[in-house]
């Protein structure tokens, strides 16, 4: 099911940042780098995996263009310019302006994972159907 | 112009915000009231007593819901409210004159409010519902869909119980069914209205936004339908004046008892370890909801009534905690949202929208309001210095939104937009 490997990578995603936070809270600035840069990388895989093969395929078999997958892909872009400005507050060390960032970037980025597991990914599953494994494969060997 | 991205699906913040501002506005009337009238609203059933209960629950409370409902809705409902802004102004002013109405008919006995009451409350939830619940009854449903549409479902049920009980109150007229009505009004209102929207919105919230384990999905599936069948049960025992009707009490109670376990076990072991004031009025609404639970069961055991005063008074203090931890999140975030969305490069970051020590400082005001409110039952005079210390919280509440929407303003006039134009 598209839902439950997209959901886990959401999770996964989810415990990065997490990672990140702690340790700067920490005071442990090189760690929580390393995690936000691997939080950031694996965030960005997901919107490729979405924007690259999964939105595509859904859009090519339902005829839905402009319609949710259009909507994620504002919201992407909108979390991928917010992600950009976390990195420079936390390479310029304005560790203030990361943890403020971060919280708006967390609301948006959890109400944006809440549309998708909510509504968008059962209707992939939906028009998927029995190619939905295929799919979960090609998800799995895009470069990371 | 680099137009708003996912603004298409928010409402505008206004429609949020004009719920979200009556609150304090409310708070502070009941406050005052709690400062000259102590007494009077510690005997139950007296008509300050229910004006300031409804003051509670339908000023504060319900007021707050409906407001977090129309922004929750455009995220996890799929479609947004239609019209939001004429619809919401509707809404808003059906409920504010009809809770004014209500409050000044307890208080000043004019049988003629209470009808005027009805008509504006009873339209404004009926109205309300006639919106939401269409489009909670979509193809693609999930848990959260249905447990709202089963709250607001129960709202309506409230709302129409209360319209039929206000005429009894105007006409001074009461049926044999009377206390049937009443308690299935305040059970279906307390339980099926607040507990059960409160519990799918932590369903979401809690899990995802503090990064800890998922509730069972055996808990998703079934809170509604056990809260909805001792419910259904109860208000049939009621009206038929069967004995035992406490015993779908203890269902319900037992359900609660377990959401705020496996909620508080949630928080405690949560990944996300940054501190944050929401969390702190998360586990005091769970604190509060088990010491109304505890209260309730002493109660029946004891009928001692001071123990179900307190047990009502934990219950509301339950359910603010939590809208007043979820504002402090959501009012930043719509401002930081809808600027940053515009394309505003002066867009402040949410903890300069409403600074952390504000918001401390709200919740240590809430805990000092909370404690006195509800030991006040045994000691009145409490009443009064939860009054004093409820002036300072809804004060600074108000304070910390209107400088929030102020701030809002001043971006949308004087901030200056990207723009990919020469």
């Amino acid at each position: 099911m598209i839902l439950e490997f997209m959901r886990d990578d959401h999770r996964a995603c989810d415990h990065l940042y997490t990672e990140a936070e702690n340790a700067l809270a920490d005071k442990k600035v090189d760690e929580a780098k390393k995690l936000f840069g691997e939080f950031y990388h694996a965030t960005n895989h997901h919107f490729d995996m979405e924007e690259k093969e999964l939105f595509i395929t859904f859009e090519k078999r339902t005829g839905m263009m402009g319609g949710p997958t259009q909507m994620m892909r504002y919201e992407h872009q909108q979390l991928r310019a917010l992600l950009e400005s976390m990195l420079r507050s936390l390479n310029e060390d304005n560790y203030d302006d990361f943890f403020g960032q971060g919280e708006s970037m967390m609301i948006m980025l959890q109400q944006h994972n809440m549309k998708e597991e909510q509504m968008l990914y059962p209707m992939i599953d939906r028009a998927l159907g029995g190619d939905g494994e295929l799919m979960i494969q090609t998800l799995k060997e895009m470069p990371k | 112009m680099f137009e708003g991205l996912s603004l298409n699906q928010a409402p505008p913040i206004s429609v949020v915000l004009r719920f979200f501002l009556t609150l304090p506005v409310f708070g502070l009337i009941l406050s005052l009231l709690m400062i000259f009238f102590p007494t009077e609203i510690l005997t139950p059933n007296h008509p300050f007593s229910l004006a300031s209960i409804h003051l509670l629950f339908l000023g504060m409370i319900s007021m707050g819901m409906i407001g977090a409902l129309f922004q929750m809705q455009s995220v996890l409902g799929g479609a947004p409210i239609p019209s939001p802004l004429g619809n919401s102004f509707i809404i808003h002013s059906l409920l504010v004159l009809g809770i004014l109405a209500l409050a000044s008919a307890f208080m000043f006995q004019f049988p003629e409010l209470f009808i005027i009451a009805a008509v504006l409350l009873g339209s404004g939830i009926v109205y309300f519902a006639q919106i939401l619940l269409p489009l909670l009854i979509a193809k693609m449903s999930h848990n959260t869909l249905k447990g709202m549409r089963f709250a607001i479902f129960s709202l309506l049920i409230t709302a129409i119980l209360g319209v039929v009980m206000a005429s009894s109150y105007a006409n001074v007229s009461f049926g044999d069914t009377h206390a049937a009505i009443k308690a299935s009004h305040y059970s279906i209102g307390l339980i099926g209205w607040i507990a059960a929207l409160i519990i799918y919105v932590a369903f979401q919230v809690v899990e995802m936004f503090y990064v800890t384990a998922s509730y069972s999905n055996w808990c998703k599936q079934n809170v509604k339908r056990i809260l909805g069948a001792s419910l259904f049960l109860k208000v049939i025992w009621l009206f038929a004046a069967l004995p035992f009707a406490w015993v779908f009490d203890v269902f319900m109670a037992l359900l609660l008892v377990g959401f705020v376990t496996t909620t508080m076990k949630r928080l405690r072991s949560r990944k996300r370890r940054v501190s944050d004031v929401s969390i702190w009025f998360w586990m005091m609404g769970m604190g509060l909801l088990m010491i109304s639970l505890l209260s309730y069961g002493a109660s029946m055991v004891s009928h001692y009534e001071p123990l179900e005063m307190m047990s009502l008074i934990a219950f509301a203090l339950f359910a603010l905690s939590i809208i007043l931890g979820m504002m402090g999140k959501i009012v930043p975030f719509l401002v930081w949202f809808h600027l940053n969305a515009a394309g505003y490069m002066e867009t402040p970051i949410m903890s300069n929208i409403i600074p952390a020590k504000r918001l401390k400082m709200s919740f240590w005001l809430f805990g000092v309001t909370a404690s006195t409110a509800i030991l006040s039952p045994f000691i009145p005079l409490l009443l009064i210095a939860s009054g004093l210390s409820g002036v300072a919280l809804f004060s600074l509440l108000l304070f910390n939104l209107v400088t929030a929407a102020k701030l809002y303003r001043n971006v949308l006039t004087t901030g200056t937009r990207f723009s990919f134009e020469p």
